[in-house]
């Protein structure tokens, strides 16, 4: 099911406010490969330094040290082609609320350089998918936390990308909406054998839907690999347990 | 953060970022609705405010009387006939209601030539006929209708009871003297450099204008920062100039729907001082009301100032945190020196205030649009100054876009 890689990072590390007073290394030394085809999440609790990775990972932000290559491409070098072939679900809303659901998914694939007709045909198919093909003349702004989730999954699926960044995905969503999005991120995965990098704090989540985890504290990246490897290096019963006791020093480690 | 490897269609891209910034906006009918009726109302307001104060026009005024023909000798004159017959008329006017009334003089007082001075000096008197002292000699002295004499009104022009009494008087004396043969001479005190019409234009289109970009660069960069749209958009193949790019036309062809109504606004303001001010100062209609031949050159002028609004506004609005910061320090930065300047304008002529003020002053690119309105309005305009004007006006605007545009780093609007 996975093929080749296509993001590695050797090194990497970022560090805000560099040589100031209130210098903060958000990620240190940061070395993964994922592969095509992986759906990859990136665990830690807040400020771990998940998002920055997806960032740099985008050409958000630039990296301090170390290199990151996305599809072959370098980060900083080839940041335009790199744009052009993967998506980005940010972790706020980040949608158009005075544009319909059809509006901000076409509006975004123009961006692209989508021919139109593509983008109309595009987005009928993703409106189907994600449920919201009624509401679709409807402004935004009317939607629940849930249905502007599903926007947003579809508005980063009208590119096609070869590989999605999702930040947090499910936050803020009631159940019901975060169960939808994980089926959809489900069948993505299935159908489309799409990559998929995702950072979440819900380790069920993971569990469900990720082939690999990285787990990152306090920028280090502290572990990687199948979440049954990971319980079963750590010897923990589940991934809550390796997660927390990686985090917090509680429970049982050896390697 | 640099990208060697441009992704095609740029062009095409940009357009469709620009398309969809307008729509956005043309959807947000509040902020719409501001761009319509912000300069109307500012326009009718003043109208409606005009024609209160045409209304006052109607009240009696005090007048003062000088009359030098002949002063020196016994014999009857021609100022004396004038002077008698105003007097006369006054007196006359005392017993009779207030709609038979020519004159309708509250008072007349009759003084010396240099009391009247002192009094006009002083802006005790609001009108003052002077009647010199060769008003009979050159009357007399005419060859056919190309010699007339000349009869002196001062008048403040600020006061819309003594333009309407200059109006009465100069209507009442050319009655006695023939049309043909009086010449008035009207002194008005030295001002605002334009008309009344004029520098309320100036005032209101940059007083409104600065305003104008400041709702919708706040939301199109704080405020796309504030709700988390803008990483989306830093995302796209697009470089970061072109989306400024796009932004910036989107805000300047928004706002161009505030310069048509602007257009509208002076077009209703005209005729509402032509509807009222006829009949009290019609002969100073062209004083209180805009020149519609230089509408054109008020669009112009309006251009500029929106150009540097804009261009002030991307900077606060890229630096600061969120849409309210961004409108607050926006209001703060242009409000407060357009409101120095404007007040000046009416006072005076802003390029005649010197010193550290002055440096202040002309350092406000709003200045620049104040000075090069006036220049073009009067008789004898200075190309090379206006044009400094202009030039300094777009310099100020780019140095601004560029400070802006290094602003609009991805790094630093994401961190």
């Amino acid at each position: 099911m996975q093929g080749d890689v296509v993001i590695r990072t050797e090194g990497l590390t970022k560090i805000f406010e560099e040589g100031k007073k209130h210098e903060v290394t958000a990620l240190n030394n940061v070395s993964l490969d994922i592969r095509r085809g992986e759906v990859f999440g990136l665990l830690g609790p807040n400020g771990a330094g998940k998002t920055t990775l997806i960032r740099i990972l985008v050409g958000l932000l630039s990296p301090t040290k170390g290199k990151a290559s996305v599809l072959d491409l370098d980060v900083v070098e080839d940041i335009d082609e790199i744009r052009n072939r993967v998506a980005l679900l940010p972790q706020e809303a980040g949608i158009y609320e005075r544009l319909t659901a059809r509006e901000n998914l076409v509006y975004y694939g123009g961006m692209y350089g989508i021919p139109v007709d593509v983008l109309n045909e595009r987005a009928d198919n993703l409106l189907d998918i994600v449920g919201l093909r009624e509401k679709e003349d409807y402004q935004v702004k009317g939607f629940s936390g849930g249905m502007k989730r599903k926007v947003l999954v579809a508005r980063a699926l009208i590119i096609e990308p070869e590989i999605i960044f999702m930040d947090e995905p499910t936050t803020g969503v009631d159940t019901i909406g975060a169960r939808i999005v994980r089926n959809l991120l489900k069948k993505l995965s299935a159908e489309r054998d799409q990559t998929i990098i995702l950072t979440t704090h819900d380790l069920n989540e993971v569990s469900e839907l990720c082939h690999r985890v990285g787990i990152l504290y306090e920028g280090d990246l502290v572990a990687i690999g199948k979440p049954s490897e990971l319980e079963e290096k750590y010897k923990a019963a589940n991934l809550e347990e390796v997660f927390t006791g990686l985090v917090t020093g509680e429970g049982v480690y050896s390697e | 953060m640099k990208s060697k490897k441009k992704s095609p269609n740029n062009g095409k891209k940009t357009m469709w970022l620009l398309k969809k910034e307008v729509k956005s906006v043309l959807r947000s009918r509040w902020l719409l609705f501001g761009f319509m009726i912000s300069p109307l109302f500012a326009w009718l307001f003043q109208g409606v405010f005009l024609n209160f104060l045409f209304a006052t026009a109607i009240e009696p005024e005090h007048v003062y009387i000088t009359n030098e023909d002949g002063i020196d000798n016994s014999t009857s004159t021609w100022g004396d006939y004038l002077y008698n017959s105003i007097q006369a008329q006054f007196e006359y006017e005392k017993g009779i209601d207030d709609e038979y009334k020519w004159l309708n003089y509250r008072n007349l007082t009759t003084v010396s030539s240099n009391e009247g001075m002192a009094l006009w000096d002083n802006r005790t008197a609001a009108v003052w006929i002077l009647i010199p002292a060769n008003f009979t000699e050159i009357f007399e002295n005419r060859t056919g209708f190309q010699n007339v004499t000349t009869l002196t009104i001062y008048v403040n022009l600020g006061s819309f009871r003594a333009s309407a009494a200059y109006e009465r008087t100069k209507s009442f004396t050319q009655y006695l003297m023939r049309a043909t043969d009086l010449w008035i001479q009207q002194v008005s005190p030295p001002a605002a450099e334009a008309s009344y019409g004029h520098q309320l234009a100036i005032f209101l289109v940059m007083i409104t204008s600065v305003m104008a970009p400041s709702p919708y660069i706040s939301k199109s960069f704080a405020g796309e920062r504030e709700q988390h749209t803008l990483e989306a958009l830093l995302v796209v193949p697009l470089s970061r100039l072109r989306i400024l790019g796009a932004k910036l036309v989107a805000g300047l062809l928004l706002t161009m729907i505030y310069s048509v109504f602007t257009v509208v606004g002076i077009l209703l303001y005209n005729l509402l001082v032509l509807v009222r001010g006829s009949g009290s100062v019609g002969g100073q209609i062209g004083f209180y009301s805009v020149e519609p031949t230089t509408i054109p050159l008020i669009f112009f002028c309006q251009f500029l100032i929106l150009l540097c609004a804009i261009g002030i506004g991307v900077v606060i609005s890229t630096t600061a945190k969120d849409q309210a910061t961004a409108e607050s320090i926006n209001n703060l930065v242009l409000l407060v020196p357009t409101m120095v300047i404007g007040i000046l304008g009416f006072a005076g002529s802003i390029s005649q205030v010197s010193g550290l003020f002055g440096l202040f002053v002309f350092l406000i690119p709003f200045s620049h649009a104040i000075m090069f309105l006036n220049g073009v309005l009067s008789p004898a305009p200075d190309v090379f100054l206006l044009t400094i004007n202009v030039i300094y006006m777009l310099a100020f605007t780019i140095v601004f876009l560029v400070i802006g545009a290094k602003a609009f780093e991805r790094e630093a609007i994401i961190a």
